[in-house]
């Protein structure tokens, strides 16, 4: 139990971490005006979890505990529901109601459209 | 305290980050303005700004441009006491801008009942 945790602490710095890499990374290049970088980690994280979920059911020789700590601990790190929300709720204070539609519609739409590329890719690979 | 109605507002542009020995560089410097007897500071926090070495915008808007936002100090008094001031400030100040203009005070009331 306390080296899962002990695991589930190391995948969870590591998915933070590259995250905040990532999201720095795209939003020095895309700019200010919109929150490029949560859309781009959360759209990854969605593909990368749907590869990996089924990569490990179907493909990897995975355990459960590893499959936990992989999507658990790295993924639940490296993708983000509050600053995504956090984000939505800025540019609606400050009345940017069309980009605060797009970021819901692109992280459901885009992020059910990632996962299940995911899924296809890893079940087939 | 009176304020003459002609006077100098004194800005100061610093950032989250500004210190000054571990300290908010802005808390020192509402603390310096209070112990020299100005007559009153005010704090604002920037919600978009960019300047000084990078150059890079920061926003409230994205979170993660939002590490180390503007900061804003200002300060309305006389003259005398602001230029008495200013060599207290560059002996705080490492990286920011300090601007002096001339201001005209409309209204200054203090509630002489109000508790401190």
């Amino acid at each position: 139990m306390l080296q899962k945790l002990i695991l589930l602490g190391i995948a969870g710095a590591l998915g933070t971490i590259s995250r905040y890499g990532l999201a720095g990374l795209v939003q020095k290049v895309t700019g200010a005006q919109f929150p490029w970088g949560t859309l781009i980690v959360n759209l990854t994280g969605c593909f990368l979890a749907g590869f990996l979920w089924a990569s490990s059911l179907h493909r990897l020789q995975l355990t459960g505990e590893a499959r936990i700590i992989i999507l658990v601990g790295f993924m639940g790190a490296f993708t983000t529901f509050s600053t995504y929300m956090l984000e939505t709720g800025e540019l609606m204070r400050n009345a940017e109601w069309v980009h605060a539609f797009w970021n819901l519609f692109l992280h459901s739409s885009i992020g059910l459209i990632a996962l299940f590329t995911g899924i296809a890719i890893g079940r087939h690979l | 305290m009176k304020l003459p109605s002609r006077a100098q507002l004194l800005r100061i542009f610093l950032n989250e980050r500004s210190k000054h020995k571990g300290r908010p560089l802005y808390e020192v410097i509402v603390e310096a303005a209070q112990q020299h007897g100005l007559a009153g500071a005010t704090v604002l926090r920037g919600l978009l700004g960019y300047g000084g070495k990078s150059g890079r915008i920061r926003t409230m808007k994205i979170l993660r441009l939002s590490e180390n936002m503007p900061m804003v100090v200002e300060i309305v008094d006389d003259s005398a006491k602001i230029d008495s001031f200013l060599p207290l400030l560059d002996d705080l100040i490492e990286e920011g801008m300090v601007t002096v203009q001339e201001t005209n005070v409309i209204t200054y009331r203090v509630d002489n009942h109000a508790q401190r």
